[in-house]
């Protein structure tokens, strides 16, 4: 299989505070990674370094082989698509103007859509059960709504790799794991390769393939599911104490504070 | 399927929205202290110049004025249009970074001054106040990236920094300044539209609307980039180019506009929102129609401006506030329900 990304001895500080030590991984093609940590770990600025926005300090970054630097914005948008966390629109574009700017990196100077940029931006919509607010202006939807949007967005732009930042922060069950159905589905059905940061440790643990773990200290773990979620490996990033149980096949982590009702089972486990 | 924006759709409503135009400038060109008749304008102009006094009106006098309020009003919309969307800021203006104060400034030492040379049929007045605005901005940008690299909030803050300090500059001069010159300022401070040879006016189309053109070919970017600097980028549009372009194309259009007539308040603040609440915000759109209805809105407001007291003539400016203001209101009442939140 074919490495989509592969980063090596990656460094990156804000002026005084560093934030990405010595990292180095490969992404496979087609693959579910999850990007786990505590806040301040660096997992949003990973995803802005993956995709070119920041320049790291001091290692590469290769995308399907080539040094990311070579690639044009416009390059990129063709191979990487990114939803980001909460944004306000200023203007109040409809629903379907913003998922439709999605063909823009495959369009002329004018965005006009021809037939099946169309019928791409409705399948998108479909996908992700918006299309029954398309014609709604994007400030007038919930916070969870517009996720949807980004997501179908992110789905128009038919790249083959996908970035989301914590992508589903606002929705509800329903449509938590409905957007991880269809992230999953169209891994396995359309070969894409996803990378998603979370903080839904069991939503990761039920999806992903393979967890990148990031602590605060600059140490990471990457590795399968299985082997990097464990729970030693969780109280040691997040500090926290974490009861884990199993149904099944899917394994699951509850954190336990000093005030939980079960605390002093808590207390008993570490 | 949902409606989406063709090339097509875009250039019927384009084309209508001009046809509009163009029938309000020949009523407006009819309109005025002496009274012409179309039909003696249609007879042409006879045999001898000047043996038909109603076509030397319209076409010598009153046409190009016209015009001139035409041109400035599609240059000024479609500045506040631009404006708006890289400074993602809906209270942004064409004068919100600096070319007021700096245009103000130029005028008033024109003023002031006393010169009279002329250059290419420009007068100094237009010549200093081009020359104020452009040197204005430039110092506004290199300010606000000095402060804060390609964020737009330095920017925005640089603009009104700057206004302030040339607004003090402005008032001092004025309160130094002779009083018959006090009337040539404060007309030029409220905007004023005058009759402008051809040659000017020819020269000022040329630029104005050579300006529009390359906005509205980089229009369809604008829409990405009011989503935000990282949301445009990830859809492939080089943001810096893009923003570089945008205001140079509108610092450049108002300019001329403002050299042409002085400083014309609210067009280009009121015109696109005005088309936004009805069009909505696709910026392909929004641009070349801000740039009809900026010129329809001008040439009405200067018609008022010289024919509401008779001889006496009212700086166009204060026709614009006033009756701009009330019909933005109603529009804003009218449309905010049917468009969004309520629905």
């Amino acid at each position: 299989m074919n490495n989509i990304i592969e980063v090596k001895n990656l460094n990156f500080d804000y002026t005084n505070k560093t934030i990405l030590e010595d990292l180095s991984f490969e992404v496979n093609q087609a693959t579910f990674v999850g990007i786990i940590g505590p806040n301040g770990a660096g997992k949003t600025t990973l995803l802005n370094l993956l995709c070119g926005f920041l320049k790291p300090k001091s290692g590469t970054i290769k995308l399907d082989s080539e040094d990311i630097k070579s690639f044009t914005v416009k390059e990129i948008a063709q191979k990487i698509a990114v939803v980001r966390q909460e944004f306000v629109p200023v203007f109040d574009f409809t629903v379907a103007q913003t998922v439709s700017m999605a063909r823009t990196p495959y369009l002329g100077t004018f965005g006009f859509m021809g037939k099946t940029d169309r019928q791409i931006v409705n399948d998108a919509l479909e996908a992700t059960d918006t299309s029954q607010f398309a014609t709604r202006a994007l400030g007038s939807l919930s916070g969870g709504e517009r996720q949807r949007v980004f997501i179908a967005r992110a789905l128009a732009q038919k790249t083959p790799l996908l970035l989301l930042d914590e992508p589903t922060s606002f929705l509800d069950l329903k449509h938590q794991v409905n957007t991880y159905d269809l992230l999953k589905a169209a891994q396995l059905e359309q070969d894409k390769t996803i990378i998603a940061v979370t903080h839904d440790i069991n939503l990761a643990a039920q999806y992903c393939d393979v967890i990148l773990l990031l602590g605060s200290d600059s140490k990471y773990r990457y590795g399968c599911t299985r082997d990097v979620l464990s729970t030693e490996q969780i109280t040691k990033v997040f500090g926290v104490k974490i009861y884990c149980g199993k149904v099944d096949q899917e394994h699951f982590f509850i954190p336990l504070g000093k005030l939980a009702k079960d605390r002093e089972k808590a207390n008993k486990i570490q | 399927m949902t409606d989406f924006l063709t090339a097509k759709k875009l250039s019927t409503r384009v084309f209508a929205c001009l046809v509009v135009l163009i029938i309000i400038i020949c009523i407006c060109t009819l309109i005025g202290t002496q009274k012409i008749s179309l039909m003696k304008v249609i007879e042409g102009p006879g045999q001898i110049p000047g043996d038909n006094i109603d076509y030397e009106i319209f076409i010598g006098y009153r046409m190009p004025r016209v015009l001139l309020a035409a041109l400035v009003g599609a240059a000024l919309a479609c500045s506040g249009v631009v404006l708006q969307a890289i400074l993602r800021n809906p209270l942004a203006d064409p004068y919100i970074l600096g070319i007021s104060s700096g245009a103000g400034l130029g005028a008033i030492i024109a003023i002031i001054s006393g010169i009279t040379w002329n250059l290419w049929a420009g007068s100094p007045l237009a010549i200093f106040a081009f020359a104020g605005s452009l040197i204005t901005v430039w110092l506004v940008w290199s300010i606000g990236r000095f402060a804060g690299g390609s964020q737009v909030t330095s920017l925005l803050l640089a603009g009104v920094v700057v206004n302030a300090f040339l607004s003090a500059v402005i008032m001092f001069l004025t309160s130094i300044a002779k009083s018959e010159q006090l009337r040539s300022i404060i007309y030029w401070l409220m905007g004023n539209i005058t009759d402008k040879s051809p040659p000017v006016l020819l020269a000022g189309a040329v630029c104005i609307l050579a300006g529009i053109i390359c906005l509205f070919i980089i229009s369809n970017r604008l829409n990405i980039i009011a989503l935000g600097e990282y949301e445009a980028k990830g859809l492939g549009v080089d943001t810096e180019k893009t923003k570089i372009l945008a205001f140079t194309f509108a610092a450049f259009i108002t300019a001329i506009a403002v050299s042409l007539s002085g400083l014309i308040g609210f067009v280009g603040l009121i015109v696109p929102h005005a088309v936004r609440l009805i069009f909505g915000p696709d910026h392909r759109q929004l641009l070349p129609l801000s740039a009809i209805v900026g010129a329809i809105f001008l040439v009405i407001a200067d018609t008022l401006a010289r024919t509401i007291f008779g001889l006496e003539q009212l700086p166009v400016g204060v026709i614009t506030a006033i009756a701009g203001g009330p019909f933005f209101l109603v529009l804003l009442a009218k449309y905010t329900k049917k468009v969004s939140w309520l629905k």
